[in-house]
């Protein structure tokens, strides 16, 4: 008798709180305090599905901005000088080769750029300038005027591509090697080696795009709607939009 | 209804820790905006190598773990040099102990008359801190080029001298040596400021 009255009252103590614990109790509902928390928990919750959905969605695509692309001064196919700072503000493609390599023989992407051109009318750039560049990493022998043979025979419209060289081999091969990051290495006389690469920078000097088969696959189909994407986010990117644009940097939504 | 000192303790610390981290959310969450292009380059445009105002030979590479602002002018500039060398002289106390963490170079683009000594007097004139950078017209050439920087000679037609044509936007490296962002000419010291400092957080 006297044991099981000593083991009892512990559990009963429990179910008995006193009247200040069950006024707690309901108290803090009724205040709003638990209920405040729960609505903080549905919003962080909000976000991180807002978050996640952007990520797996990607309503904004955009192009990572990989480095800076090299300033220059060069000569193009009708003797003008121009410089890295004429491209500012414009989408520029460039191409780099030599004209002494014709395929079969040798691989380049001359015929790539000129498909781009003809069919640029397709994409929609907002207005902004398009600009084509072919820098030859042979510039003894292409001279303006050899260029210049080349652009025609290639049917290239030279009002927005310039043929560059340069009487300086060493900035070529400071521009192509260290500023753009193309390998090429001269074999022979007249012979190069080298890795057919077109590159795309923004108006702000950016490169946006590198194309050849180890990053983007070269076709022109993919070049012409990257124009667009870069072309978007330079006319859109602006105020409140602007956040997004940047989300989309952040988490790599990235165009294919 | 009463309302007893526990639950009151309790509503105070929960409003608290609410409006505290409603604010800490709202101020990592603003989105900022600077006053340049960001870049979020993964490799580093090389090293290069110029002499200091000092006599002293340098590696851009030596100075990793600092935030390198790299500005290319020379010191017969007329009006474009002076204004952001200026810029970026007042940025610097606007830094306050962030400051000893930012090294500013500005890399002459103009090596026939720009000597060691012409460049100490004119960069430390807008900031004691600041170095000035010489090479030979190669070694300026390999440290602007892949930086996106151009620069020409121009004759002036009845001046004794010549100027210098030259891309005028600043470049702020981390302390890794990725470039992360590009001002533009005109930026004022306050937002350079507010940049460096939304960097460096």
């Amino acid at each position: 008798m006297i044991d099981a009255e000593n083991v009892s009252p512990t559990p009963l103590k429990k179910e008995t709180p006193d009247i200040e614990e069950i006024e707690e109790r309901q108290l803090l509902p009724s205040f709003g305090g638990l209920r405040l928390l729960y609505v903080v928990y549905a919003a962080l919750g909000l976000l991180l599905l807002a978050t996640a959905a952007f990520i797996i969605f990607q309503p904004i695509q955009v192009l990572p901005r990989e480095r800076l692309s090299p300033g220059f001064i060069f000569t193009n196919q009708d003797g003008e000088t121009l410089n890295s700072e004429y491209f500012r503000g414009k989408l520029t493609l460039y191409n780099f080769t030599y004209t002494r390599c014709q395929p079969p023989d040798c691989e380049q992407l001359d015929d790539l750029m000129k498909d781009v051109q003809d069919r640029l009318d397709e994409t929609e750039v907002y207005d902004i300038p398009v600009e084509f560049v072919t820098i030859t990493f042979d510039p003894e022998y292409d001279t303006p005027e050899v260029l210049k043979a080349h652009a025609e025979a290639l049917g290239a419209d030279t009002s927005n591509w310039n043929f560059f060289t340069s009487d300086d081999p060493a900035q070529t091969k400071r521009v192509i090697g260290t500023g753009f990051q193309v390998y090429y290495n001269e074999r022979g006389p007249g012979d190069f080696e080298f890795i057919p690469t077109l590159i795309l920078v923004d108006g702000w000097g950016i490169v946006r795009g590198i194309y050849n088969d180890r990053v983007y696959p070269t076709d022109s189909d993919r070049i012409l709607s990257h124009f667009n994407v870069v072309a978007k986010e330079a006319t859109f990117s602006k105020g409140a939009n602007s956040i997004g644009y940047e989300a989309a940097h952040l988490f790599c939504c990235y165009a294919d | 209804m009463k309302i007893t000192k526990k639950t009151l303790v309790t509503i105070v610390i929960i409003a608290i820790v609410l409006f505290a981290g409603a604010y800490f959310l709202g101020v990592k969450l603003r989105p900022y905006s600077y006053h340049g292009r960001t870049i979020q380059s993964t490799d580093p445009p090389g090293d290069f190598t110029l002499i200091t105002h000092d006599g002293q030979r340098m590696h851009l590479s030596d100075y990793e773990g600092k935030w390198v602002i790299l500005y290319y002018g020379y010191t017969f500039c007329p009006d474009v040099c002076p204004t952001t060398m200026m810029q970026l002289g007042r940025m610097m106390p606007l830094l306050g102990k962030k400051a000893k963490n930012v090294q500013v170079f500005m890399i002459s683009v103009d090596p026939e008359r720009d000597t060691p000594e012409r460049m100490k007097e004119y960069v430390t004139y807008f900031h004691p801190d600041f170095i000035g950078l010489v090479g030979t017209p190669e070694e300026v050439a390999d440290a602007a080029t892949p930086f996106g920087i151009y620069y020409k000679k121009k004759e002036v037609e009845g001046a004794s001298g010549y100027l210098m044509d030259h891309t005028a936007s600043v470049t702020i490296l981390d302390p890794q040596g990725r470039v992360r962002l590009i001002w533009p000419y005109g930026v004022t010291a306050e937002e350079m400021a507010e940049d460096m400092k939304h960097l460096m957080r």
